[in-house]
């Protein structure tokens, strides 16, 4: 769906976006993260048309961007960080205004104001001024006009920036309803554990480079070449700290206060072993697992430590 | 026949609420007072009963300065704020990006804000139609000066729009705007009068060359003919009126050449400066929005 190869683009001196590639294949919701300055902006403004690119291509569904930009406008549905909206001017309006920007007949573009705002539970504000909707309304509304002309791929930057933490999840809940409708959603933001459970694949851009893509599971895997266990334990912590020490697939072994982690380099077996022995030897086990990946940590690794 | 949207949801926003019906009401009671100005001053001293077109022409040409002075200043007024505004609501790139063109988007603005115009001139119609109480004035010279209006609107309000387009906050624009039709009013007499005294020409003969892209000089041609009067000297370098000379057209005619001109050329650099695909548009968002990529 979206194939951008080579893609730079440069502000005097300074490269926003270097040598970026990127593949998004159709259906995902595809999760751009990066520090402040990364390029995440510039990438997705140069995808919707809003900004030229120095070198590179980028393809929508086999659309030359950079050739045919006004032909790719017409597949891709952009959400800025902002909500521009107008005064006096009311949300069916607000909706129809831009649909009539695609040529869609008067007819259709009334049911399918109702149908987006059905879809963005914005119905009973239909009549209602767009200045006069709260943040988290206004948003749902700017992801309600990115779809008037049903794009096949969104760009969403920043979307549930600002919002309370139940719009949060509603808007979680609409861009799962979108994926399912067979949208391809490309979405940057700043809220990580959200973005793990919500993406299909993320891509971490660091200094205008992709540092590393892939799905959550494959960036843990690559980022750390071992996976971590901890053991809760009812007492004998020492006891159980000696039985690991033996071990030479456990590593940098770290006492808690009612539990040991430990990096685990050996296969599941001999993890399943491990346990086996730890009641064996009567120690009192109380969980016993493997950690699971954090991407603030990834991201934090692979971003060399930069603001989130 | 498909309407701009830009153009559908401009008249929307702006005929709503009291605003355009208070600048209506206002226009007219300024325009209703000149009437009544310039027929008392008209018929001072005027002792006889019949009724005389000389009457018209001071109601006319009261009217017609009045109308030209407000829509001077009220076409730069609607546009300034078109595309800045945009830009101040951060609803530009929203445009930008559908499938709009940065012209179709400029032509939109630009037409909206002379709908307005136009809409005053129109409604400004019954107060003109006094005049032809005492004859004198045709309804075709009627409709010639309100064309020759929409034209200077459509010019002033090019000029707002291109500073709209260049400059981010409303008020440059304005201020650049208003300079700059200061400049084609004024600016071109102010230089004419002076290359003529540098270069003792006091004798020149028809229009200065400058002042065809003076509004004021097409303005006061267009009247001037239709009152059909001969040679009328302003001073060296503006003599107008002279329909008998060989090759002589009309000033308000080159004038309206030039403003349409004048005016396609600033819709144009208008919409190459809001195309954020231009080759000269690079490290805009970036100084805009520093830190924010």
């Amino acid at each position: 769906m979206l194939k951008i190869k080579g893609l730079v683009k440069k502000y005097g001196r300074f490269t926003a976006v270097n040598d970026l590639n990127l593949n998004v294949p159709k259906g995902e919701i595809y999760g751009f993260v990066g520090p402040n300055g990364a390029g995440k902006t510039t990438t997705m403004k140069i995808i919707c048309g809003l900004m030229a690119a120095d070198r590179g291509e980028i393809y929508v569904n086999d659309i030359d961007v950079i050739k045919n930009v006004r032909k790719a406008k017409e597949v891709i549905g952009y959400m800025p960080d902002f909500f521009g909206v107008y005064d006096n001017l009311k949300v069916t309006e607000y909706l129809d205004f831009y649909a009539s920007i695609y040529k869609i007949n008067a007819k259709d573009r009334k049911k399918i104001c109702d149908d987006l705002l059905e879809l963005v539970d914005l119905q009973d504000k239909r009549d209602a001024y767009v200045d006069s909707l709260s943040r988290g309304m206004k948003q749902r509304l700017c992801l309600a006009r990115s779809l008037v002309h049903n794009p096949e791929l969104l760009v969403l930057d920043e979307p549930a920036s600002g919002m309370d933490p139940r719009a949060r999840v509603e808007m979680k809940e609409i861009l799962r309803t979108l994926k399912d409708l067979g949208k391809t959603i490309i979405i940057s933001s700043h809220i990580l554990p959200e973005l793990s459970e919500l993406c299909t694949s993320i891509g971490i851009i660091d200094r205008g480079k992709i540092v590393i893509s892939g799905t959550v599971d494959e960036i843990m895997q690559q980022v750390y070449s071992k996976r971590f266990i901890k053991i809760k334990l009812r007492g004998k912590i020492a006891e159980g700290i000696k039985v690991l020490q033996e071990k030479p697939f456990a590593t940098s072994i770290r006492e808690g206060e009612d539990f040991i982690e430990a990096g685990f380099e050996g296969n599941e077996e001999e993890m399943a072993m491990l346990l086996k022995e730890l009641v064996m030897r009567d120690i009192p086990v109380i969980s016993f697992g493997q950690m699971d990946g954090n991407l603030e940590d990834v991201f934090m690794k692979v971003t060399k430590g930069d603001e989130a | 026949m498909r309407i701009n949207p830009v153009l559908q949801k401009e008249l929307k926003i702006r005929m709503r609420g009291w605003r355009a019906a208070g600048m209506i009401g206002v226009y007219l009671i300024f325009m209703a007072l000149t009437a009544s100005f310039a027929m008392i001053m008209s018929m001072e001293g005027y002792y006889r009963s019949t009724i005389d077109p000389e009457l018209a022409i001071g109601s006319y040409t009261g009217l017609a300065v009045m109308q030209f002075v407000l829509i001077s200043f009220i076409s730069p007024a609607l546009t300034t704020g078109a595309i800045s505004g945009e830009r101040e609501k951060q609803t530009l790139d929203l445009l930008l990006c559908t499938r709009m063109t940065p012209l179709s988007i400029v032509i939109g603005k630009l037409f909206a804000s002379i709908s307005q115009i136009v809409l005053l001139i129109i409604a400004s119609l019954p107060i003109f139609s006094i005049v032809f109480m005492f004859g004198g004035i045709s309804v075709i010279e009627l409709l010639e000066l309100f064309g020759f209006f929409i034209i200077i609107a459509i010019t002033f309000g090019s000029i707002g729009i291109f500073y709209s387009s260049y400059f981010k906050r409303t008020t440059a624009a304005n201020v650049l705007a208003y300079g700059t039709i200061a400049f084609l009013c004024f600016g071109t007499i102010f230089l004419t009068v002076l290359y003529l005294g540098i270069t003792h020409d006091y004798d020149f003969k028809g229009v200065f060359p400058l002042l065809y892209a003076n509004p004021i000089v097409g303005f006061a041609s267009i009247l001037w003919e239709q009152f059909r009067g001969g040679n009328m000297n302003f001073f060296p370098g503006l003599i107008i009126g002279n329909t008998t000379a060989a090759g002589y057209i009309s000033p308000w005619i080159i004038n309206l050449l030039f403003n349409i001109a004048l005016s396609i050329v600033l819709m144009i650099l208008s919409a190459n400066k809001i195309n954020p695909l231009k080759k000269g548009h690079r490290g805009r968002f970036f100084l805009s929005r520093r830190g924010k990529k």
